[in-house]
């Protein structure tokens, strides 16, 4: 009978085995950044006490799944390894999980329960549990007619909102009947995530036809695109960005009836221009795509991260150009609590 | 019976059942998993319901991955399930397997 062990990839030893063992079955990448998120890995021993299973959690996400199936019934290791990392990840109330897996995978996930919610030519992203993205599109405020309007997309992380969000918004509220602000759920910025939400909210208050709600674990999230929130390869960031676009296209778009995206240009982030570039390739043409430029003030284009350094060098009266009232107001009310979050090294040179 | 929060109870290993109970309302829906979902799935569903029933769950939105199970496995998956989504595990109902 096979038996479940805890694997300590700390120890120099059950590290090389365990690359060994995955190498062997096609998975290659050990980057830090890949192994250092991960929170508990499984490894699953036959009667010899020889490797033949593992699988790792990092947060909610499944990884580095692999099984030997020789002298085993097909499938039942896997079955077994899954079984194991979600009931690590139901010991600590976590009852939904993602899988990023490679495409020929998607199956014997798929007869575990797991829902595919994208599918690219090298790689499948599935869920698992409950609440799942139907729960999430159920929740969203919808309007009368959504259908027969024109409906509008933009997602923003927003930290904090500034001038040049607010023209965005504006501008979508403009020229369509409903505008959804998803603002990025993924607590990983400067202002935290309920703070973003509620600058987005204050700032776009008079726009009747604009709601903001939460991005969840679906649009921009740490589950679905990590290499948002790090420095990324270039091929990571596309593979990554390509999952959420199609994400947006395939569920998010169709149940909420948007026929449009609208996307900031960002001059000073690659993965945001990625993002873009993976944005127009995969939802045009359904989707209407629309690119606008940064928009700026006499002197200077406004960004975020400019409103941040700012905040760091103690210029904050500069920042009045930047934003609007509230993001203001609010900066000024928590100005020491903001500093002191950069002080005790709160990254913020990334989105 | 109101259902606080999410029960899981079961693997996803041969003859067995993995059952997730959470909250909902408007009674109780199932969404099955199953290989032999054509031929088991009405009885899987029935027996589910019987126990959440029994249990006094009027509402409750139920995750079913079926590996084979059969209904006495099917029956003790949901109620541990029900019973750690109610917060009831200290009190165990076994009455509702008869």
């Amino acid at each position: 009978m096979d038996k479940i062990v805890d694997l300590y990839l700390n120890i120099p030893a059950t590290r090389k085995k365990w690359e060994n063992f995955l190498a062997k079955r096609g998975i290659t990448n050990f980057s830090s950044r890949e192994v250092e998120v991960i929170d508990h890995t499984f490894g699953l021993f036959d009667d010899q006490n020889e490797l033949v299973g593992t699988g790792s959690v990092a947060g909610n996400v499944l990884k580095y799944l692999a099984v030997c199936n020789q002298d085993a019934v097909a499938g039942a290791r896997f079955n077994q390894l899954v079984t194991v990392l979600q009931q690590y990840l139901f010991n600590q109330n976590i009852y939904h999980s993602f899988v990023f897996t490679k495409e020929e995978y998607a199956a014997s996930f798929a007869h575990l329960g797991f829902t595919e919610l994208a599918r690219t030519e090298t790689a499948a992203f599935l869920e698992s549990g409950t609440p799942d993205i139907d729960d999430f599109l159920v929740n969203l405020p919808q309007v009368a007619n959504q259908a027969s309007q024109q409906v509008a997309a933009i997602v923003m992380n927003a930290n904090p909102f500034t001038l040049g969000h607010r023209q965005l918004v504006e501008l979508a509220s403009r020229e369509n009947g409903l505008v959804y602000v998803f603002v990025v759920a993924t607590d990983a910025s400067l202002f935290n995530t309920k703070e973003r939400q509620e600058l987005v909210k204050a700032g776009t208050a008079d726009l009747d036809n604009v709601l903001v709600v939460s991005g969840g674990d679906y649009l921009v999230s740490q589950s679905t695109f990590p290499a948002y929130f790090l420095k990324s390869p270039a091929e990571l960031i596309v593979s990554q960005t390509a999952v959420d676009a199609l994400v947006f296209k395939n569920k998010i778009a169709p149940a909420l009836a948007i026929k449009r995206r609208y996307l900031g240009t960002e001059p000073f982030s690659r993965t945001t221009n990625f993002y873009n570039q993976s944005l127009v390739s995969i939802l045009s043409p359904e989707i209407d795509v629309r690119i606008v430029e940064r928009f700026s003030t006499k002197e200077q284009i406004i960004t975020a991260t400019r409103v941040r350094q700012l905040l760091k060098t103690d210029q904050i009266a500069a920042i009045a150009a930047l934003v609007p009232a509230s993001t203001m107001n609010f900066m000024l009310a928590h100005q020491q609590d903001l500093q002191k979050r950069i002080k005790e090294g709160m990254n913020i040179n990334g989105n | 019976m109101e259902i606080k929060t999410v029960g899981v109870a079961g693997t996803l290993e041969s003859s067995d059942i993995q059952i997730m109970v959470s909250p909902a309302t408007g009674g109780i829906q199932i969404e099955l998993d199953s290989e032999v979902a054509k031929a088991y799935g009405k009885q899987i569903k029935k027996v589910i319901t019987a126990t959440l029933t029994d249990f006094g769950i009027t509402s409750a939105k139920i995750k079913a991955t079926d590996k084979g199970a059969l209904d006495c496995v099917i029956a003790a998956r949901t109620l541990a399930a029900v019973q750690r989504a109610t917060g009831t595990t200290d009190q165990p109902k076994l009455e509702v397997l008869q």
